[in-house]
């Protein structure tokens, strides 16, 4: 492998270029307009404009960006997360071509993307499902479903993942309202307006595990991650190991994750992602992401592995480069996301023009970023400027350390949820790990009323 | 009856949020044409800092913007209003990234030349896209002036591919 098309943007769209430039590879990156000029594209070593601004006109043209990496003879093509990543008409296309995708197989893509039959295979397998309904496709049908299951429950997309689609809903009363909204959410995300219904669990925590296989037939994981800090199913404070589980949970929960992966022969890095009930301490599979998640950076703090150089390696066929015996997981990381958006307006992203940027310095932090001072944040794409990854001896000293570097990081002309972070880094629950994936929601009102006490 | 600068930002931020490509003003003696694709235009007035949705790229980096494929900085200028362009000249940018070809199919007379005179409605060469042929029509009537892009070259999105010197309708009809 000589050249890269990097089909993303923003800082995975910088991460890529940095593991093609260790590897000794060659990037080229797919650019949108307002794009051309941004970090990653100075970086590149070659940029080719594929179209405008909005992503249907550029980022998400899988014949642009196959005939821009044709044109530009790269011998593959890496989607980073969100856009294509998650297509299989891209890894086809990639095939079809020539290109080696860097991600898993169309195949493994379309198995993990039917979220209902994602459920059978884990089942298959011995690998414990929420209880939950099979298609749903009409209100008579969750009536039914719900007959059995009680309240309160989830509505899921069966076509896709990421909180589109998904209602919770309390009680019978209830379902009618958001079986149509979800069945709506549904069409309009993923295409296809079809739902199951799964029991909900409100103590929980989402636990998931990375997952890595090469074309060599070996599979590993490389430990799990706790990603249940989450406003509207959107993670934003991350850490690897999962604390407060006992070991014997964690291997349990890990070998589940492999054996998922094993089931569908996963090339490539994936996350196989499962809630854990903390009132009875099951754990149950809920879907797999096939691609290189944003939070994978803690997992690198912790087992000193660079995910994407592996999945590049994977891509063109070589081994990986540990075995399962060799894997360390030694500290403790977390991943504050730092979001442009204002956390007193509801949360409102918030583009514009950054005239301060000093991130955060130190040892055991990093920072992965495409903003600079100066940089226009356009409007078009997601809320993301940076991601900040501490390491600690332990957990405590990870916080800690997040908290200093959260304190000293810069950011004038747009807002950022930086105060919002810290306020929950600050909460003796965070620290004492006594939260769940609705405790976020608890703490924004909580926020908002210290932030009047503060003001008045 | 003149108009205030104040007037004319406003006119300026109107038309840059809005999709209309030009606009011709007459309001007695005064005559105020605007357009956002490098056509004369007798204002020339930078709008206020506030960036807009979709920069529209004035024609003054048309050469620059173009030739190199390296992303170098300034390319994407702020949204500026243009002003008067070099030379006189009218780009035909790509409308989206592909293959370029001159002639129809392998062999067959290039669409267009140097010294073509083209109307609007001319296809002035095709775009390849994974076996998708696409036309792109001239968009200004004009002769061609340069032919900047090589057949079977990747063009990107917005690069241009010809320099055409305008004649407007009436200036066609003397000649």
């Amino acid at each position: 492998m000589r050249r890269v098309l990097v089909a993303n943007r923003g800082e995975i769209a910088v991460r890529i270029i940095k593991a093609c430039r260790a590897l000794g590879i060659e990037s080229v990156l797919a650019v949108s307009e307002i794009d051309r000029d941004s970090l990653p594209a100075r970086m590149a070593d070659r940029v080719v404009c594929i179209g405008p601004p909005r992503p249907a006109d550029s980022y998400l043209k899988i014949e642009a960006i196959v005939c821009a990496a044709i044109g530009t003879g790269s011998d593959a093509v890496h989607p980073g997360y969100g856009f294509l990543a998650e297509r299989p008409e891209l890894a086809e296309a990639c095939a079809a071509h020539g290109l080696a995708f860097i991600g898993p197989s169309a195949e493994n893509i379309r198995q993990m993307g039917d979220k209902l039959g994602a459920r059978k295979i884990a089942r298959d397998h011995g690998i414990p499902v929420v209880p939950g309904s099979e298609k749903v496709e009409s209100l008579g049908d969750a009536l039914a479903a719900t007959e059995e299951m009680g309240f309160p429950v989830l509505l899921k997309a069966a076509a896709g993942g990421g909180g589109r689609g998904m209602k919770i809903v309390a009680d019978r009363s209830e379902l009618s309202g958001a079986f149509e909204t979800a069945s709506a959410e549904a069409r309009s995300a993923f295409g296809n307006p079809v739902l199951f219904i799964e029991r909900y669990i409100p103590n929980a925590r989402h636990i998931e595990v990375q997952v890595i296989g090469d074309h060599q037939g070996n599979t590993i994981h490389l430990g799990e991650r706790d990603c249940s800090l989450q406003r509207r199913y959107q993670k934003i404070i991350e850490e690897a190991p999962a604390p407060s589980i006992s070991n014997q949970l964690r291997e349990e929960i890990r070998a589940a994750g492999v054996a998922i992966a094993r089931a569908v022969r996963y090339e490539n890095a994936g996350t196989v992602e499962f809630i854990l009930d903390q009132d009875t301490g099951k754990f149950y599979f809920m879907e797999m992401n096939t691609r290189i998640q944003v939070e994978h950076p803690v997992t690198e703090m912790v087992t000193g592995i660079d995910l994407v150089k592996e999945q590049i390696q994977v891509a063109a066929h070589k081994p990986l480069s540990i075995s399962q015996s060799e894997l360390r997981i030694t500290g403790h990381a977390i991943e504050c996301r730092i979001n442009a958006e204002s956390v007193l307006e509801g949360f409102q992203q918030f583009p514009g023009r950054i005239t301060q940027w000093r991130p955060p310095q130190g040892p055991n932090i990093r920072v992965d970023s495409h903003c600079y001072p100066g940089y226009f944040v356009p409007p078009y794409y997601d809320s993301l400027l940076a991601k900040v990854i501490t390491l600690g001896d332990d957990r405590l000293e990870a916080i800690e350390r997040m908290q200093f570097a959260l304190g000293t990081f810069t950011i004038s002309g747009i807002d950022t949820a930086i105060p919002f972070l810290r306020f929950l880094l600050g909460d003796p629950d965070y620290v004492v790990g006594r939260v769940n994936t609705r405790w976020v929601e608890t703490m924004q009102e909580k926020f908002a009323t210290a932030q009047l006490g503060a003001k008045s | 009856m003149g108009l205030t600068q104040d007037e004319i930002l406003d006119i300026l931020r109107l038309i840059e949020e809005s999709h209309f490509d030009e606009l011709h003003l007459q309001n007695g003696d005064l005559v105020l044409t605007i357009s956002k694709h490098g056509r004369a235009s007798t204002a020339q007035n930078k709008p206020s800092a506030v960036p807009l949705p979709e920069p529209a790229k004035s024609s003054a980096p048309v050469a620059a913007a173009l030739e190199s494929h390296t992303g170098t900085s300034g390319q994407v200028a702020e949204p500026e209003v243009t002003g008067a362009i070099e030379e006189g000249l009218v780009p035909i940018k790509a409308p989206m990234l592909g293959v370029f070809y001159r002639s129809p199919e392998p062999g067959a007379p290039p669409y267009v030349d140097v010294g073509t005179l083209v109307d609007k409605n001319d296809t002035v060469c095709l775009l390849e896209v994974m076996k998708v042929f696409n036309a792109v029509k001239a968009g200004v009537q004009g002769y061609v002036e340069k032919v900047c892009v090589e057949n079977g070259q990747l063009v990107e999105y917005g690069q241009v591919l010809f320099l055409i010197k305008p004649v407007d309708s009436a200036q066609g009809r003397q000649a």
